[in-house]
């Protein structure tokens, strides 16, 4: 079966609360920065706005002023029906376009760069130099680039063809200068630049915004030619068609951004009396890179509060977590003898149902287990005074063996044999139910492997086998309960009397951090089957009837055996002998302690 | 030689069988079935060793143990019926010399019982040299100790511990060699008689028995008698 690696509560409510604060953060983030930025925008608009109408009052006052039409074109404006011409900034001039519709030669002669400039469309246009009043004409300013920094016009008919320009309107002249007055016959000087008076006009207003201004006027009376002035070689880009189209209905204003993709602001105003129309772009770049930094800013907080997030959920998880550590510390507790724990009440008002539960749990447990102790402690008492009695009684025989006739003597024997048989079948029994009932510590003190062997060995059924090990193991030192230990060994050697006749010997060894004893006889061994089987409770035999040991039952022995090595941390297990030799070999793994060894170096 | 032992044990058979054991091994054995009736015995007639069962009706074998060491430093033998609760060392801290687990085999009682009297006896016939340290003075041969010159009442097992402890100051000895030497137990002696045994030891001993000055652990290793 796969197990799939969950993520622990700390991990998921660290990423919840990660994740929570990211949402939470980057929504306050992208709302404020929408706010911020239409904000920003209506702002700006506001105040473009207001200089807007502020400069066009200002300049429908010098256009008003002026004494006649600056244009010196020969306007060779027409009326161009079609509307494709293509409108280029003289950059150097930086003012004066001049457009032509037609597809004419263009006249402009005059301009000092005016070829380049003017795009000449296609033929349908009529010329109609000099026209006094080319109100006629249209122009597709959609496709009006004004770039200054190059002085070709880059652009675009990506706007699309020509667009109808609205009919016409008042008379150029009648607004613009006295009626009356017949426009110059010569060209007037057209100078475009700082000389030209509409664009000192142009020049003159105030846009503290930075915005561009660019006046578009009807072709005049003398050249007929739509005419831009522009301010400054900074407009940029082409106009949005639609805020041109829409500008003669009145004030407009668009954001846009440029073909190089800087924004825009273009607002519009028609000048009704001169049929002109005054745009003022203004950068949004400025704006644009507040936003950005803005964004930035809020992206960072975003990621801090995420991270600050995740700290907090990190911690609280802790710290929800905390009251359970307390548990599982008390559960320990519990786990290893100490029914005494209790987990206090007062941890967490939301834990209360989980620590009175378990307390109840760890009561009832409690109960339990002194139950069972009480029992296994009556049963050894019971056990124990008749037990008590016949040992004393049997002693006294035993003492007086040599005055009893052979029969009895005898008899003696048996009893003697038998009642120790008993003994240790009771105490193997009292030692396993208190194992059971899990309250045993063991009580470990550090000996001389060897030494401790040989007196084991000395009080059991076959004193004189020998112990051997290597010569540097001599002094090998070991942590063990010497109780356990010994009624460990010494249900060993028990084993092999009862099974194999008797142990042949008692070897130990280091085997890297451990430690292992063998005890091996010459008997016929335990089949491989039954290995692991000998060291259970009085062996589930029956299957194997008829097999030896198992079949027989071992008894407690070999599982107190194992019992009380597992208590030393260590194993118990039966192998061949080693060699090809008949007989067992039982093996016994023990954990060396270092520091056991070098407080002892200390004290030699 | 009128050795008289005293056994205190509620079950008859048992106390039969003990005294049948006791009284082939040539000693005067009295009985006593409860606690209150072992204290008017022992009051009667003194003994040389008495034998607690620990589980007795009524008074107990622990309070029997403290009201007779309130007076006598006669060895007790204290009877359990388990060897790993906490009766081994509450009988002990009762005052107990010894202890034995049942069943135990009559060899077995008779071989404690020698050891404690020869421990009891030790003392009269010992050959050590008075042995001073600090402010205590130690008489083997009077069996006495005096702390700034006033006598310490110690049973026979403290003050052969403390006997030992004393034959070479500064030495540090293993509980396992303070078993055998005190208690004549070969390797497999309870280490918590010794430990038992320090602590009382102390309480007799030392100024301050939680900051020991004379009777030092060892960590460890054992126990010495700081000069």
């Amino acid at each position: 079966m796969i197990r799939r690696r969950r993520l622990g509560l700390r991990a998921r409510v660290t990423l919840i609360y990660a994740l929570g604060a990211l949402l939470l953060t980057s929504t306050v983030a992208a709302s404020s920065l929408v706010l911020t930025q239409r904000r920003l925008l209506s702002e700006t608009e506001a105040t473009a706005r207001s200089q807007l109408y502020r400069n066009v009052l200002d300049l429908r006052r010098g256009l008003q002023a002026l004494p006649e039409i600056p244009d010196d074109l020969p306007g060779s404006a027409s009326t161009a029906t079609e509307a494709d011409p293509e409108v280029a900034l003289d950059d150097d001039a930086t003012t004066t376009t001049r457009r032509s519709t037609s597809t004419t030669q263009a006249t402009v002669p005059t301009t000092e760069r005016p070829a380049p400039e003017v795009t000449v469309a296609d033929g349908a246009a009529t010329e109609s130099p000099t026209t006094t009043s080319a109100l006629d004409l249209i122009i597709d300013i959609t496709d009006l680039i004004p770039d200054p920094d190059e002085a070709i016009d880059v652009p675009g008919p990506v706007r699309g063809a020509g667009v109808d320009a609205p009919e016409t309107t008042t008379p150029f002249g009648n607004s613009f200068g006295p009626p009356t007055t017949p426009p110059p016959e010569e060209p007037v000087e057209p100078e475009p630049g700082p000389t030209d008076p509409i664009t000192s006009i142009l020049s003159s207003l105030d846009r503290p915004n930075g915005a561009l201004g660019l006046l578009v006027v009807p072709p005049d009376s003398v050249g007929g030619v739509q005419r831009e002035f522009s301010l400054s070689g900074q407009v940029s880009s082409g106009l949005p068609r639609s805020l041109v189209e829409l500008v003669g209905f009145g004030a407009v204003s668009q954001r846009y951004d440029d073909p190089t993709g800087e924004p825009r602001l273009a607002l519009g105003i028609q000048i009704p009396e001169f049929d002109a129309q005054y745009f003022e772009v203004v950068p949004l770049t400025e704006l644009q890179s507040t936003l950005d930094s803005l964004r930035n800013i809020l992206f960072g907080v975003a990621l801090a509060a995420s991270a600050a997030g995740a700290g907090l959920g990190y911690y609280s998880a802790y710290r929800a977590v905390q009251p359970l550590n307390r548990v599982s510390a008390a559960a320990q507790a519990i786990s290893e003898g100490d029914f005494d724990t209790r987990l206090d009440d007062q941890i967490d008002p939301d834990l209360v149902r989980l620590t009175t539960s378990f307390n109840h749990m760890v009561e009832a447990l409690e109960r339990r287990i002194r139950r069972d102790e009480q029992f296994a402690s009556d049963v050894s008492h019971e056990l124990r005074s008749p037990l008590m009695t016949l040992t004393a009684s049997v002693g006294v025989l035993e003492g007086r063996r040599a005055d009893l006739p052979a029969p009895a003597q005898q008899a003696v024997d048996l009893l003697t044999k038998d009642l120790r048989r008993f003994q240790r079948l009771v105490e193997d029994l009292l030692e396993i139910s208190r194992m059971d009932v899990g309250a045993v510590r063991p009580d470990m003190t550090p000996v001389f492997l060897r030494e401790f062997l040989q007196f084991v060995i000395a009080q059991s059924v076959s004193p004189t086998i020998p112990v051997t090990c290597a010569a540097d193991d001599l002094g090998l030192l070991v942590q063990v309960d010497k109780r356990r230990m010994a009624q460990a060994v010494t249900n060993l050697i028990d084993n092999a009397e009862k099974y194999a006749g008797g142990a042949t010997s008692v070897t130990y060894a280091r085997e890297g951090g451990h430690v292992h004893v063998y005890v091996d006889d010459d008997g016929p061994g335990v089949p491989p089957e039954d290995r692991i089987r000998i060291f259970d409770r009085f062996t589930r035999a029956g299957s194997d009837a008829g097999r030896r040991d198992v079949a027989k039952g071992v008894g407690l022995g070999l599982s107190l055996v194992s019992e009380h090595i597992r208590l030393h941390g260590g194993r118990v297990w039966v192998t061949d002998r080693p060699g090809g030799r008949a007989g067992a070999r039982f093996v016994i793994e023990l954990p060396i302690d270092d520091t056991v060894m070098a407080e002892e170096e200390m004290a030699t | 030689m009128g050795t008289r032992i005293l056994t205190v044990e509620d079950d008859d058979r048992i106390r039969q069988a003990v005294k049948l054991a006791l009284e082939d091994e040539g000693w005067n054995v009295d009985e006593a079935d409860t606690g209150e009736r072992a204290l008017e015995v022992f009051q009667a007639h003194p003994a040389d060793v008495v034998l607690i069962d620990i589980m007795l009706p009524g008074i107990d074998g622990f309070e029997v143990c403290r009201s007779i060491r309130r007076n006598s430093d006669v060895p007790i033998i204290m009877v359990t019926a388990r060897d790993d609760t906490h009766d081994v060392v509450a009988g002990l801290e009762a005052g107990a010399d010894d202890y034995l687990t049942k069943p135990f085999a009559p060899k077995e009682l008779s071989a404690r019982i020698r050891a404690l009297l020869r421990r009891a006896r030790s003392t009269e016939s010992g050959g050590l040299e008075r042995i001073r340290v600090g402010e205590l003075e130690i008489s083997p041969q009077e069996g006495m100790v005096l702390k700034s010159g006033e006598q310490l009442h110690l049973t026979k097992t403290e003050f052969k511990l403390l006997v030992e402890l004393a034959s070479q100051p500064g030495k540090v000895f293993s509980r396992e060699v303070l078993l055998e030497r005190v208690w004549g137990y070969d390797y497999f002696g309870d280490g918590r008689l010794v430990d038992v045994h320090v602590r009382r030891l102390r309480t007799k001993v030392e100024t301050d028995p939680a900051s020991p000055r004379y009777v030092v652990t060892s960590r460890g290793l054992g126990y010495k008698l700081q000069p």
